[in-house]
């Protein structure tokens, strides 16, 4: 694979490694001397800790160091703050954010909070010294659900914070809301769950850290997503020492899908048991652990109404949306039930006005953070539901309603109601271009055929809007090196998504360089002075236009050598397909001779710096990209049973430019894939009394499997390329799972027509389903 | 896990003395159960006496009226194996749905029906099927065997050796897996065993059960049309967090017909 181009489907380059089972992942690497944490988890989703006794622990052959929460406190470490950008209620007043210990002190707020911590000389003497602690609890009422949360007279997880609301938001127009409603025609209301799932990445979370006592400083090996923000957390705000003294990288992750985003309690809690013991500690969460102790997902109870008039023709939404946060704000908390489910209300079609509220409230479960959409899913959700339900309702054909009602070209660019800005796109396009992929014509064949085998088929089209996010830079550094190699180090990080393809795809094409060329890095503080590293679809939008705003560099600086060479200004020199020449002319170099003779200082002038052509670039981002789509499913439900099959699934994405399109069907069908486990499958369920996890393993939490899958057919609408950033991208990492859930609970609708089942909420599980069918004689 | 001793006896007899001189023995067959709770902490034995190198526990022979497999024979094996798939077509139908290939090449019949899940698919085959559990020291009717939530007729130190099935007519299987461990939710065997209708339910009680009445009336005519209007009561069924008591109730009924149907020829199940 010598010589690529932006737009081919270039093979992973990494899944040699990852296939043959040589990828690095967190528990693969052991430091010499190493010693092993594990944590004990609080029992009880709300209790008093009146004491915690660690003497027996403290004595067991092998341990090496026990810790409490109230040792944790009296070291004066700081609690681990959110980094929301939503940081104010609608009146103008502070949000609250509660301290957030990386151990619970005098209460455990939720199942698996951490009490204490043990480091041994073996993960197995660890274990057995967690059952010799002995905790006293006073175990109080706990509360799960946040809609009972915010009732006067609830159980109060803070002392100081009332009716456990955190955030009371809102965007739109009220006002101009209130108005369209007043004198809408039609007026539908829909009550909804979004239910609440966890990312549950095949590698669990774990780390490394180490203390060197020489230079007081420390290294952290975490399978994180954020390796330079995460960095500052635990370095600033936590142990109080300068970022430059917390050398934090990645190796090898397997998965995060946003769990893996926010800066968990663990790792600092090994950094400083490192420091200590005097050796490297290293802490692997298991899969029990994982359950009850990485953020989850979604977890929304929303109102949502929809104003239309007489001709279908909508005038104005109004959603009013519960999340439950868990008990303590995560790292970006507060922002998914606030700007995270705001921004996209309404999806791609023309609304006179919108109002969106968000409350965020505490609960006694565990807590809520970014999961690939993260709000973006929600606000589809609440939108195509309400949409879909008013057709129903209404007596409107459901894909004429959204027809009638997507926005034209003509009217980009806009600004939305919610004010997201949308540059361009072709809404009507993609619909009909999704439309025209799933056989519409032969559609009431395959209704005869399902129902003369018991079975009900329904069909449903669900258009997206999405936005992308996460931190809006992004640093790349080149390193040509005399032996022929390209050093390529990014602050964006890969978790499995294939950057370590794509950003040296895009340096390739540029430069016409040999891929096998390139040496990929990245997740490491050491190799870039800042990174953005995953989430919000970033990926290419911020690390890709680096990549590209670099590859740009190097010409420039390569004109400059090879102007020399030729004895010519550098302005007469151009570049393409590799090769510097100056036309008309025998002047002709290829770019490796080029940099050959740029890193050859002696024969160099010295008004050419021979560092000249190794550049880095930072790429800051202006407006965030809007990537858009149409999903349609057609499913069958068995009628006896009630279990649904997904029988047909068609996407179209407006991604802007293409630049891989093998790993851009990777990212559309892993993220259908998790929405049809939101959709079908997937509950965190909570005992509603004792705030006991009941869905704590995957004998209970039911994950989407390959049979559940169905074949996919993936289009691709490029006429848009976005003018936000250079290469035209917009971010695709989270699209799938924005469209997925609704076109698979409407098509289930669908097919249950006539059994006027209104509304289930997910998972459409085959009971949910059966007892809507058997509760709803057919018409 | 909690330390223990491993012991890899080469015969029935060193395997059974082994047991008993120890404090808290196990014995190990698969370990797709044992591994896992002992891996969790929930089961501290003293010894684990692995049965992987006792080669009278393994294979299967299939004579003119019976089916004889032994107890370390792999859910792989009784799936694939060309023999049984002619001679039961039911039984090596439901081995093959149980967990995934790797529970499938580790997983026995021996250690399945010794631990009696209440979601474990074998029960039912051996129920519905009329099989006899011959262990180290007699012969046990399946019908006596499965006593109650992870109960059997065994006595502690009493091992499966082998399990004969008699060869049915007509056998099939339907299972209806838990969307997450996919044990099943409900499971349904159906056979014509010496010409007589037999139905076994699993994953529905504590313990496996026969669906007599449904019986009755295929006795007469073994098609699925005979159990229209046949409905099961949902007391004493199991309600967990993804089915209730009704929904299993009502289940069962969809898999006996659908389990007949395929008995019969029509549909998967066997």
């Amino acid at each position: 694979m010598n010589r690529v181009k932006i737009g081919q489907s270039v093979p992973r380059v990494e899944d040699q490694r990852f296939v043959t089972g040589r990828g690095r992942y967190i528990d693969d690497i052991d430091f010499p001397d190493q010693a092993h944490g594990m944590a004990l988890r609080s029992p009880h989703a709300h209790a008093r800790i009146l004491s915690v006794d660690l003497s027996e622990a403290q004595n067991l052959s092998g341990v090496l160091f026990c810790f409490s929460g109230q040792d944790w406190a009296d070291e004066g470490f700081g609690p681990l703050p959110t980094k929301s950008a939503v940081r104010t209620n609608s009146d103008g007043t502070d949000f609250k954010e509660p301290p957030r210990s990386c151990m619970a002190v005098d209460r455990a707020r939720h199942v698996g909070e951490i009490v204490a911590f043990v480091v041994a000389e073996t993960r197995a003497t660890a274990i057995a010294a967690l059952e010799l602690i002995v905790v006293d609890y006073d175990p109080l009422d706990a509360i799960t659900d946040p809609v009972a949360a915010l009732q006067p007279g609830a159980v109060q997880i803070w002392d100081d914070i009332p009716n456990n609301l955190c955030i009371d938001w809102d965007l739109g127009d009220k006002t101009a809301t209130d108005d369209a409603f007043a004198r809408a025609d039609h007026v539908v209301c829909l009550d909804l769950i979004n239910n609440r799932v966890t990312a549950a990445p095949i590698e669990p979370r774990g780390a490394i850290a180490q203390y060197h006592t020489d230079s007081d400083t420390y290294t952290l090996h975490n399978a994180t997503q954020n390796i330079h923000a995460n960095r500052d957390i635990f370095a600033t705000n936590v142990l109080h020492i300068a970022n430059e003294n917390l050398h934090h990288l990645a190796p090898d992750v397997g998965g995060g899908f946003g769990a893996k985003n926010g800066a968990y309690p663990e790792p600092a809690l090994v950094l400083y048991a490192a420091r200590k013991v005097g050796r490297p500690v290293k802490w692997i969460n298991d899969r029990s652990e994982s359950f009850l102790s990485d953020t989850h997902g979604r977890d929304q109870v929303s109102r949502v109404e929809l104003a239309l008039k007489g001709d279908g023709t909508f005038l104005a939404l109004r959603t009013d949306s519960i999340g439950n946060l868990g008990s303590h704000c995560a790292t970006v908390g507060p922002f998914t039930i606030s700007g995270g489910s705001a921004r996209t209300q309404g999806g791609p079609y023309g609304f006179e006005a919108m109002h969106y509220r968000g409350r965020g409230v505490f609960t006694n479960v565990a807590l809520i953070d970014p999961y690939r959409g993260a709000g973006r899913p929600e606000a589809s959700y609440q939108t195509e539901r309400i949409i879909e339900y008013a057709a129903r309702k209404l007596g409107f054909d459901p894909v004429e309603l959204r027809r009638k009602n997507l926005i034209p070209p003509e009217r980009l660019p806009l600004k939305t109601a919610m004010g997201l800005d949308v540059d361009c796109g072709n809404f009507p396009h993609v619909f009909e271009q999704t439309l025209a992929m799933t056989n519409r014509r032969s559609y009431g064949d395959r209704v005869t055929k399902s129902a003369a085998s018991g079975n009900a088929r329904g069909f449903a089209i669900s258009p997206y809007l999405e936005c992308t996010g996460g931190s809006p830079k992004e640093f790349v550094k080149i390193d040509f090196r005399a032996d022929g190699q390209v050093d390529m180090s990014v602050g964006s990080q890969s978790t499995g998504m294939g950057h370590e393809t794509a950003l040296p795809q895009i340096l390739a094409s540029q430069l016409g360089l040999p891929l096998s060329d390139i040496t990929f890095t990245q997740a490491d503080t050491n190799a870039t002075p800042l990174g953005g590293g995953h989430g919000g679809s970033r990926g290419l939008e911020l690390g890709g236009n680096a990549v590209f705003q670099v590859a740009n560099a190097i010409v420039v600086a390569g004109k400059s050598v090879a102007g020399h060479i030729f004895d010519l200004p550098a302005d007469q020199v151009e570049f393409a397909d590799g090769r510097f020449f100056v036309p008309d002319s025998n002047h002709n170099l290829s770019i490796r001779e080029v940099i050959d003779a740029s890193l050859d200082a002696d024969h160099l002038p010295d008004t050419i710096d021979p560092q000249c052509m190794n550049r880095n670039s930072t790429f800051e981002r202006g407006i965030i990209s809007i990537p858009n789509g149409c999903h349609a499913a057609e499913v069958e439900v068995d009628l006896e049973t009630g279990r649904v099959t997904i029988d047909g699934y068609w996407v179209v994405d407006d991604f802007g430019t293409i630049i891989n399109p093998m790993l851009a069907d990777g990212q559309v069908m892993g993220g259908i894939a998790q929405g049809i486990g939101q959709a079908l499958l997937e509950d965190i369920k909570y005992d509603p009394q004792s705030g006991q996890l009941l869905s704590g393993s995957f004998l209970d939490y039911a994950m989407p499997r390959a049979d559940h899958i169905p074949t996919m057919e993936i289009g691709y609408y490029e006429g848009a390329p976005t003018k936000k950033n250079p290469l035209g991208v917009k971010g695709a990492g989270e699209a799938g799972c924005v469209g997925a859930p609704p076109a698979i609970v409407n098509a289930v609708l669908d097919a249950l027509q006539e059994f006027a089942v209104d509304h289930l909420d997910m998972p459409l599980t085959s009971e949910k389903v059966w007892q809507a069918v058997k509760g709803n004689v057919a018409k | 896990m909690y330390p223990f001793l491993y012991q890899r006896p080469t015969s029935l007899d060193d395997a059974l003395k082994s047991f008993r001189s120890a404090d808290d023995a196990c014995y190990l067959a698969g370990g797709q159960t044992l591994l896992p709770v002992m891996k969790q902490r929930l089961a501290m034995p003293s010894d684990v006496i692995d049965l992987a190198s006792i080669g009278e526990l393994r294979g299967f022979t299939v004579a003119q009226d019976r089916l004889s497999i032994g107890a370390m024979t792999s859910h792989a094996v009784v799936a694939q194996a060309a023999e049984i798939k002619s001679c039961i077509p039911g039984l090596s139908h439901l081995a093959g749905t149980i967990g995934d290939p790797h529970v499938r090449n580790r997983g026995t019949l021996g250690g399945s029906i010794a631990n009696n899940d209440p979601a474990a698919d074998y029960p039912a085959a051996l129920v519905a099927l009329d099989a006899v559990i011959h262990t180290d020291r007699r012969e046990i009717a399946a019908a006596d065997f499965f006593k109650e939530l992870f109960e059997t007729a065994l006595e502690g130190d009493e091992l499966v050796v082998r399990v004969e099935f008699p060869l049915p007519q007509k056998s099939a299987y339907i299972k209806f897996p838990n969307p997450a461990s996919r044990y099943a939710m409900v499971g349904v065997f159906a056979a014509v065993v010496s010409g007589a209708a037999r139905l076994a339910a699993t994953g529905a009680r504590s313990c496996v059960f026969r669906l007599h009445q449904m019986e009755q009336a295929l006795d007469k005519n073994f098609d699925a049309a005979a159990l229209a209007g046949h409905s099961l009561s949902a007391e004493g069924l199991t309600v967990d967090m993804h089915a209730s008591a009704e929904y299993r109730a009502h289940l069962i009924g969809v898999l006996a017909r659908r389990a007949v149907d395929a008995a019969n020829g029509r549909g998967s199940g066997s």
